[in-house]
C-alpha cells in the first residue's frame, strides 16, 4: 500500500519513525513535496482563517497527497504524558482533514496517541500495525526500528550543533517548532539570511528532548505544552554559548504568544528578535530586522574587545 | 582631489541625500519627495547633489544606500555598501549626538525606537504595518480640520486644555474625532490633542517595555511638529532634542558606512543623467514562480533578486 505522509507540523519531528515504521510493514512511503507557493496558497484555501500558518501549510500538504497515494497518514498525537501536551490543533486534524477532503476521494489513515487516556504511543502504533494487517512480532519490530532510526537522527541533530557551536562568529539560536524551522516559506528563509548575514544559526531542535524539557523548568514551571518546554530547554541549555536568539512564531499562535513573552521577560542578557510571520508573501520587513539584529551584536561585540 | 562619500535614504515618502568628507562633515545635503519612483527621485538627489560641490575638488570614493528601496538604488549607484534603516540611523545619529541613549522616530508612514549604549544600538523595534500615530495620519486629519499640517505644531502650543483623542487605531481616531468636533471642543485643543495622541500612542505601542533613557533625540518627518516634541517631553519629563539635521539621519548614517566600509568603488554622477529600468520576470522553474527584479542599465542589466534558490538567478 502507499502511505501519504504530508511534510508539516510533526512529519519534522517524528516523520523518520514514520518512515521507518510504514516501510518495515512493507509499505511504500510518499512524502509531500517541500511547501512551495502552491501547497501554502491551497492550504489558505481549504482553511478557516483563525489557523495558524502551520497548520495551514499542513492543509496544503495533505492536498498535494490526493491521487498520489492510497492513505494519508494524518494520527492524533494529543500529549505525551508528563512530558506535556501538544498544541490542541493537532488533535483536531484527524477530524478537520476528514471533513476537509470528504468528496475528493483521499482517505485518511488515523491514529489516536493520548497517554492521558491511557494510549501510550507503542500501543498505538502496534494497533495500527495489526490494521494494516501485520502480525504482532512483524508490528513491534516495525515500531522498534522506527523508535532507533529516530534516537539516531535526534543524535545526529545533536552532534551537529555541538560542530556550529564551536565555530567562529556570531551564533544565533533559532527557535521555533521544527515545522517552522524547517519549512520553506517561514524558518528557512530566516536561516539562510542569518548565514548570509555571516552568523551561525543554531536550530532549537537539536537537543535531547527529554534534558531540555527539565531543564525548562529552570525558566518557567508550569508549561503545559511538550514543544514550548523543550524550546525553553534549549534556550536554557544555549543560553551561555550563544550571543543573540531569534524567535519565529506562526501566526497566530496561541503557544508561543504566552511562552515567547515570557521568554523576552525572563532572558534579559542576550539580544532576542522576534519574527512573526503570516502568509503574506514578502520578506523585506524581516530582512531587515534581522539585519539590524545582526549588527547590534556585531557592533556591540567589537565595542566589548 | 579630495575623497568625499554619498549617502542616500529612500523611504516611500522621501528621498534624502548628503556627501561628507572624510571628517564626516557635510558638503551637501538634498531632500525630496519621492513620489512612488525611488529610481527618479534618487538621480534627482544626485544631480543636486552635484550642483552643490565642486566637483574638481571633491570626488565620491563610496557611496551607500539605506531606506526601503535601499537594493535597488544601491545597484544603481553601484553602492560599497546597502544597510537597513536602523543601522544607518544609529550610526548618524551617535556620530553627531555622541552621547544619545535614545533615538525616537516618527516618519510618514512608520516610526521606529532605537536604544543606545555608548554609541553604539542595543535594541531597537519598528512599526511598518500601521499607520496610526506616523506623519501621513496626522496629515490626513489635519486636512480633515482644514488647517495645514505645517502649522499644526504651533496651534498645539496655544491649547491650555488638550482634547483627549482615542489614537489606538486610525479608523477609531478618525471617528472620535469627528465627534470631538462635533461636541464642539477648540480647534487648538483637537490639535494639541491629536498632538498627545501621536506621543503616547507611540510610547504605548513601540516604545513598550523599552528603557526610555536621556539624552533622547527626536527625528524624521512628524519631529518638525513642535506639538508632538512638547507632549513626549511633557509624557517623559525630559528634555527632547530636536536637531535641524534630523531628517538626514539615515542618509548620513549610510555615508558615514560607506566610508566605514572601507570599499571604494567608483561613483559617477553621471548616473544621474542613463537609463534604468526594472523589469519583473517571473520564474517558471518550479510552483514557487518566484518574481525576479532585473535592473538594467542602459539596456544592459547590472543586478537581479527575488530568485528563491539558485535555478532562478538571472545573468547578464
Ligand atoms: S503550536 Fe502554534 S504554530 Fe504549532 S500548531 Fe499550535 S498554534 Fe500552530
Ligand atoms: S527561483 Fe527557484 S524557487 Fe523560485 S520559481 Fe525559480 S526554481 Fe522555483
Amino acid at each position: 500500500m502507499k502511505i501519504g505522509i504530508p511534510r508539516a507540523l510533526l512529519y519534522y519531528r517524528y516523520g523518520i519513525f514514520w518512515e521507518t515504521f510504514f516501510q518495515k510493514l512493507g509499505h511504500e512511503t510518499v512524502l509531500s513535496p517541500r511547501t512551495n507557493k502552491d501547497i501554502l496558497t491551497k492550504g489558505e484555501q481549504l482553511s478557516i482563517d483563525e489557523n495558524c500558518l502551520s497548520t495551514k501549510l499542513f492543509f496544503g500538504h495533505v492536498a498535494a497527497l490526493e491521487g498520489k497515494c492510497d492513505y494519508c497518514f494524518v494520527p492524533r498525537i494529543a500529549n505525551l504524558g508528563d512530558a506535556g501536551r501538544f498544541c490542541s490543533r493537532f488533535e483536531a486534524l484527524p477530524d478537520m482533514c476528514s471533513n476537509m477532503f470528504r468528496d475528493t476521494g483521499l482517505k485518511i489513515l488515523r491514529a489516536n496517541i493520548d497517554p492521558e487516556q491511557n494510549i501510550p504511543a507503542k500501543r498505538a502504533y502496534l494497533k495500527l500495525a495489526m490494521q494494516l494487517g501485520a502480525s504482532r512480532e512483524q508490528a513491534q519490530a516495525a515500531y522498534e526500528a522506527g523508535m532507533a532510526a529516530q534516537m539516531e537522527d535526534f543524535r545526529k541533530k545533536i552532534k551537529l550543533n555541538r560542530a556550529l557551536l564551536k565555530k567562529e562568529g556570531i551564533k544565533v539560536l533559532v527557535v521555533s517548532h521544527p515545522y517552522n524551522l524547517y519549512d520553506e516559506y517561514i524558518g528557512a528563509p530566516i536561516i539562510k539570511s542569518i548565514r548570509n548575514l555571516d552568523a551561525v544559526p543554531i536550530c532549537s531542535d537539536g537537543v535531547d528532548p527529554r534534558e531540555a524539557r527539565s531543564k525548562s523548568t529552570e525558566i518557567a514551571r508550569y508549561v503545559p505544552w511538550v514543544v514550548s518546554r523543550e524550546l525553553l530547554g534549549a534556550i536554557q541549555m544555549y543560553r551561555n554559548q550563544i550571543d543573540g536568539i531569534v524567535l519565529i512564531t506562526a501566526f497566530p499562535c496561541g503557544p508561543d504568544s504566552m511562552v515567547n513573552e515570557m521568554i523576552i521577560r525572563r532572558i534579559s542578557h542576550v539580544p532576542i528578535l522576534n519574527l512573526l510571520l503570516d502568509s503574506q508573501d514578502g520578506n523585506a520587513g524581516i530582512d531587515t530586522r534581522l539585519e539590524s539584529f545582526i549588527d547590534i551584536i556585531r557592533f556591540r561585540k567589537e565595542v566589548e574587545q | 582631489m579630495k575623497k568625499a562619500y554619498l549617502g542616500i535614504d529612500i523611504g516611500s515618502i522621501s528621498t534624502k541625500g548628503v556627501i561628507i568628507d572624510e571628517e564626516h562633515n557635510i558638503l551637501a545635503s538634498v531632500y525630496l519627495w519621492t513620489e512612488g519612483n525611488p529610481l527618479g527621485a534618487s538621480k534627482k538627489v544626485i544631480q543636486e547633489l552635484a550642483s552643490q560641490i565642486d566637483l574638481d575638488e571633491w570626488t565620491v570614493v563610496a557611496a551607500g544606500t539605506t531606506g526601503s528601496a535601499r537594493k535597488l538604488v544601491g545597484a544603481m549607484c553601484n553602492a560599497s555598501i546597502v544597510k537597513n534603516e536602523i543601522t544607518a540611523h544609529a550610526v548618524g545619529t551617535t556620530t553627531l549626538h555622541p552621547d544619545v541613549r535614545t533615538i525616537l522616530e516618527i516618519g510618514g508612514q512608520d516610526s521606529k525606537i532605537i536604544c543606545v549604549e555608548d554609541g553604539v544600538a542595543v535594541d531597537y523595534a519598528m512599526n511598518t504595518l500601521c499607520a496610526a500615530g506616523t506623519g501621513s495620519f496626522l496629515t490626513s486629519q489635519a486636512r480633515r480640520l482644514g488647517v495645514d499640517v505645517e502649522e499644526f505644531g504651533k496651534i498645539a502650543l496655544g491649547s491650555k486644555n488638550p482634547t483627549p483623542i482615542a489614537a489606538r487605531c486610525t479608523v477609531f481616531a478618525e471617528s472620535d474625532l469627528v465627534h470631538k468636533i462635533q461636541m464642539g471642543h477648540k480647534k487648538e485643543d483637537i490639535i494639541a490633542g491629536l498632538c498627545n495622541a501621536v506621543a503616547n500612542n507611540y510610547l504605548n505601542n513601540i516604545g513598550k517595555g523599552k528603557k526610555i533613557l536621556p539624552p533622547i533625540v527626536f527625528q524624521g518627518g512628524v519631529s518638525k511638529n513642535e506639538g508632538v516634541v512638547r507632549a513626549f517631553a511633557d509624557s517623559l519629563g525630559e528634555e527632547i532634542i530636536v536637531d535641524e539635521n534630523g531628517h538626514l539621519m539615515g542618509c548620513y548614517g549610510a555615508a558615514i558606512l560607506a566610508h566605514g566600509s572601507g570599499i571604494e568603488k567608483p561613483f559617477s554622477f553621471d548616473v544621474a543623467d542613463m537609463e534604468f529600468v526594472t523589469r519583473e520576470v517571473i520564474c517558471e522553474n518550479c510552483p514557487n514562480h518566484c518574481e525576479i527584479i532585473c535592473v538594467y542599465r542602459d539596456g544592459e542589466l547590472i543586478d537581479s533578486w527575488g530568485n528563491r534558490c539558485e535555478r532562478g538567478v538571472i545573468r547578464s
